[in-house]
């Protein structure tokens, strides 16, 4: 045994941002999601945060969060099954169940842990996970630690689905995992489809709706609500970082499975709780959505639209969205660095999408634009899109 | 259909938007297979060929190979 190799194995490829002479990860941010963000003290416009609804930066949802640490502090130092379960905690699982139309609802710190506890939690070594090809890695890696058959499918092919249906009988519980919307990609998943085939073979449908919820549907409900689907009886997880604005997961379904997850989901019981302002902030995100929903999907997808016409326009290739996200299919890695880094230089903050979070030499670059910002200021981010295009 | 095409379709099924496959495709070099690809060629061979495959085929280099692995096992 030797320390020393022990720290040499620890070693983190750095070449693909020396050639590039660009590196996207942990920039250093000194300002909150406002008009322009500061960037290495540079301002920026903001084309990466997932702070769809421009809420993350709002007075109101500010002003929960402060009444909430007046009231309680800034944390009850403990889980959920200790003392982090405040009425504020109760009253958010509450109001969640009933904004997705689910019968309970758990909150766990991240969407990430939310993904990672729930199939150990709930499969073992008899059943068989059928996973969509493109799902997120907190998925893949929950789904690993479950210790079951895994068996992927095809992006969002219903044939390719429901042959593996068709040959899993034999299994004590089959469960069917897939996003509502592939971030990387911006398509939706046709779930409605996804469900109806689970009826029909008895397996248990698991849905993330991480960059749905707040975002699709009527009423900003989220995936259920966008594809009419009623009754819904699988699992149901979600951000509440993203349009959400704060931070933490949910888990949702039929009481029996959130009563079950609330004793034995490891990443929940061993968590420290959501602090009061989260949960606070979330609560006052769902208010404004509740009343406001309507005015700021709008400007949410006029946003995405004049984005995507700017990025044809400067002759990029831009997957078909089908939601408030454009996503410029940059290939290899190197080029997607490449092209991140000139819209940088040119004052746009963006996500840039390599292997393993896509498949290999399917890299992307992602824009969303919030409805948190001015018109002005996607005005800008259009101009600088059809220079970068054009040159 | 001989065991090779039964092969190579079972690979084809599951790797779209990658170039032509053959018996000689290097699963990692050639088709950038990562590892949930892996997994769904092992689903397709063993639905193909109605097996359960619990080894992890870590020695499959090529699409050879894996012939190579389901003559062993007699088919």
């Amino acid at each position: 045994m030797d320390r020393k190799e022990f720290y040499k194995r620890l070693w983190v490829d750095e070449s693909l941002a020396e050639v590039t002479g660009y590196n996207p990860y942990y920039l250093s941010v000194n300002s909150g999601l406002n008009e322009r963000l500061l960037v290495n003290g540079c301002k920026m416009i903001d084309l990466a945060s997932n702070n769809y609804l421009g809420l993350a930066t709002d007075t109101r949802v500010k002003q929960a969060a402060i009444e909430a640490v007046q009231k309680y502090g800034v944390s009850l130092c403990g889980t959920p099954i200790a003392t982090g379960y405040i009425d504020l905690f109760q009253r958010l699982e509450e109001e969640l169940s009933s904004f997705v139309g689910l019968e309970r609802t758990v909150i766990l710190p991240s969407c990430y842990q939310a993904n990672n506890g729930l199939f150990s939690c709930l499969a073992g070594s008899e059943d068989l996970i059928v996973v969509d090809r493109l799902v997120h890695s907190s998925l893949i890696q929950g789904i690993k630690a479950a210790g079951c058959k895994i068996r992927p499918f095809l992006h969002n092919n219903l044939n390719h689905l429901e042959g593996i249906l068709q040959r899993s009988s034999s299994y004590r519980q089959v469960f069917v995992v897939t996003e509502s919307v592939f971030s990387t990609e911006g398509s939706l998943a046709p779930f409605k489809e996804i469900v109806e085939l689970c009826e029909k073979y008895g397996a248990m449908p698991i849905i993330d709706d991480s960059h749905g919820i707040g975002v699709l549907g009527k009423s900003g409900q989220g995936i259920l609500e966008e594809q009419k689907i009623e009754g819904y009886k699988g699992i149901y997880t979600a951000s509440l970082g993203k349009a959400l604005a704060n931070s933490g997961g949910m888990i949702s379904g039929e009481k029996r499975v959130i009563d079950f997850l609330k004793y034995y989901c490891s990443h929940l019981v061993y968590s420290t709780a959501l602090s009061p302002a989260v949960l606070a902030g979330i609560s006052a995100v769902l208010d404004i959505i509740r009343v406001e929903f309507a005015g700021i999907k709008h400007r949410l997808n006029s946003y995405q639209r004049q984005i995507h016409e700017s990025l044809s326009e400067g002759g990029f290739e831009v997957a078909a969205c089908e939601a408030p996200i454009n996503s410029i299919e940059t290939g290899s890695k190197e080029v997607t660095f490449i092209l991140a880094q000139k819209l940088y230089d040119k004052g746009i903050l963006s996500t840039p999408f390599i292997e393993p979070s896509v498949p290999l030499n399917q890299g992307r670059v992602r824009l969303i634009a919030g409805a948190g910002l001015s018109q002005g200021t996607v005005n800008e981010a259009v101009a600088i899109i059809k220079r970068i295009g054009a040159s | 259909m001989n065991i090779e095409d039964r092969v190579l379709n079972s690979v084809k099924g599951v790797l779209d938007k990658r170039p032509e496959v053959t018996l000689d495709s290097r699963l990692l070099e050639d088709l950038l297979v990562d590892s949930l690809d892996k997994l769904m060629i092992l689903s397709a061979i063993e639905d193909e060929f109605g097996l359960e495959i619990e080894e992890k085929f870590a020695d499959v280099h090529t699409v050879k190979d894996i012939v190579v692995k389901l003559k062993a096992r007699g088919y």
